[in-house]
């Protein structure tokens, strides 16, 4: 429908909300753009710190979400179409953590690791648990399998069960038509879900600020690399790692929109 | 198919790169190390120095808002050394008998001192504590129970007498320290009171101005080993190293007071001139990275001088 033509002022009215936002954020952006300046963007930018973090950022945000999914593909195939006791209240417990604040995740964790056998396993071995680069992945991955869970719950659910009544009809077992029907049909949805399941690992911060702490070079994503370079008074690490953040989610969200195309997901 | 065969691949790459940091793990003894964030700058030296000649001890800190630690530690039961940002909550650790054998007296590697800072070119011309008490000055102050700096804003305001006025200009209360650092770097207050490791951080952006004598707040930074150290030995070898010249070095850089004795008064408030060096290197540094044509030397800025060029490098300071 062209603007104008009908409706009078309300669709107006909503493009221009929309238009709103958007410049509300490309100003965000420009003005510490602006603020830190063409040199200094410069120095940070070809700083190797920079790209370390970043790279840190992205691997293993990486790995807690191929983990993720290997847990949340099953566990949504299951709360979508089977039905078995306590359904609903499972469903309501693997919603916790995306309701529950990330930083109760983080200090739930203490609970686990540092009982048995998981005390024993780092007397032996002289570790520490979840002090390490293991701590980031299981605190992303806490938050973010139950986030994965309902995501595909939300894929799977917009598929008609008609197609998987055909294909067992005609003979083909549930794990042939599982991966030669369902799957491919919720492609679009699972490659948007995981996008966005990594864009959450990618910003955890507040369950690592609890259970994990800062190393440096180690633990310390770009999140927390901020935090921990705004309470150093570096202002210009912490704007260029912010656009930095920026950027790479609007290029997470790109990709998720050229690959998946259109989803019911987003 | 297609798509679980990507997927696939996609595991098969990150199951690989946790193995090849798992590899990277093995085979050490590495400290925890649980270090407030304001230390950061000052630690990080020293583990490159440790590392260094103690080639078979990493150094592994869990940097955090010095706050978090007492519930971390007992949940987890876990860590070598601590230090964090006030003395306020080592006691904590004590209390609950996390460190047994702290003393006051020897295990101090530096001190804060407490300075006034405003916004650069100082709007409101705040020259001692009394100027806190005028009418319009916007005060930045801290949460008394969410940090020790807090604490000092009601002590030394209530020395001076101004208190109560103090408290009606309030515009903001900080929940850390680096929060009024901001503050005052993007002109949101006049004026605060901060240590003088945090106004060393906004030297662009922020005036510093030494408190009289008599109201300047000297802060034990201590550190100690607690009592369920994995490495015990280790541990205790990193604290005298700290502790020792070399390490008091370091933190001198950047800006802490490391006198071995600075004269206080019961309450903490300095009773002479120990630290009056300091000042001057301080508000000599934030100068010279104002103004170009400001010398930088032992002379001017003392030990300052990295710190100066580390934030003349660049307009918004990094490292």
């Amino acid at each position: 429908m062209a603007l104008g033509t009908r409706g009078g002022w309300w669709p107006g009215l909503c493009v221009a909300t929309a238009g709103g936002i958007l410049a509300l954020y490309v100003l965000l952006v420009t003005s510490n753009w602006i603020y830190l300046g063409w040199h200094d963007t410069l120095y940070f930018f070809s700083k190797s710190r920079m790209w370390e973090r970043f790279w840190l950022t992205v691997w293993t945000s990486t790995v807690s979400t191929s983990f993720s999914l290997l847990v949340g593909i099953p566990a949504g195939y299951a709360l979508s179409r089977f039905r078995f006791p306590c359904r609903h209240l499972i469903a309501s417990i693997i919603d916790l953590p995306i309701v529950v604040s990330p930083a109760v995740v983080g200090a739930f964790l203490f609970g686990i690791t540092s009982r048995f056998p998981f005390d024993w396993i780092s007397e032996y071995y002289g570790i520490y648990i979840g002090r390490n680069v293991y701590g980031v992945l299981l605190v992303q991955f806490t938050v973010t399998a139950a986030f994965c869970a309902r995501l595909m719950k939300a894929s799977f659910d917009m598929i008609p069960t008609r197609f998987e009544s055909v294909s067992r009809s005609l003979g083909a077992s549930s794990i042939r038509t599982f991966f030669k029907v369902v799957l491919p049909m919720a492609k679009n949805g699972i490659i948007a879900s995981m996008i966005v399941v990594w864009a959450r690992a990618a910003a955890e911060w507040e369950g690592l600020m609890l259970f994990v702490g800062a190393t440096e070079g180690k633990t310390d994503i770009m999140p927390f690399a901020i935090y921990l370079d705004w309470n150093g008074g570096m202002m210009g690490w912490v704007t260029s790692m912010s656009i930095v953040c920026i950027l790479m989610a609007v290029s997470a969200i790109s990709a998720m929109r050229m690959i998946g195309g259109r989803s019911n997901v987003w | 198919m297609k798509l679980i065969k990507n997927l696939l691949v996609f595991q098969m790459i990150a199951l690989s790169f946790l193995v090849i940091v798992t590899q990277a793990y093995g085979g050490e003894k590495s400290l925890l190390f649980h270090a407030g964030l304001g230390q950061r700058m000052a630690l990080n030296e020293i583990k490159g120095i440790f590392e260094e000649r103690h080639p078979d001890i990493k150094v592994n800190f869990s940097y955090k808002g010095s706050g978090y630690f007492i519930a971390d530690i007992t949940r987890s039961k876990q860590g070598d050394l601590f230090m964090p940002g006030e003395e306020f909550y080592l006691l904590q650790a004590v209390e609950r008998g996390f460190l047994t054998d702290y003393n006051p007296q020897t295990d101090i590697p530096a001190y804060f001192v407490t300075v006034i800072i405003t916004p650069k070119g100082n709007p409101k011309n705040i020259k001692t504590i009394e100027d806190f008490a005028k009418p319009g000055v916007r005060v930045g102050l801290g949460n008394p129970r969410a940090c020790a700096i807090g604490i000092w804003h009601e002590k030394t305001f209530k020395k001076a007498g101004i208190w109560e006025k103090v408290k009606e200009n309030a515009t903001m209360s900080a929940k850390c320290i680096p929060e009024l650092g901001n503050a005052a770097q993007h002109r949101a207050i006049d004026a605060s009171i901060v240590w003088a490791t945090t106004a060393v951080l906004y030297l662009r952006d922020v005036e510093i101005i030494p408190i009289e004598q008599k109201l300047r707040g000297i802060i034990r930074l201590p550190v100690g080993v607690l009592k369920f150290a994995r490495y015990k030995e280790e541990a205790q070898r990193l604290m005298d190293f700290i502790l020792s010249e070399e390490g008091r070095a370091i933190f001198h850089k950047h800006a802490y007071a490391v006198n071995p004795v600075i004269p206080v008064d019961q309450q903490g408030f300095c009773l002479d001139g120990t630290t009056d060096q300091d000042m001057e290197y301080l508000v000599n540094a934030a100068k010279a990275v104002k103004d170009e044509s400001f010398p930088v030397n032992e002379k001017t800025v003392g030990d300052l001088t990295e710190e100066v060029l580390r934030q003349k490098k660049t307009t918004r300071a990094g490292d």
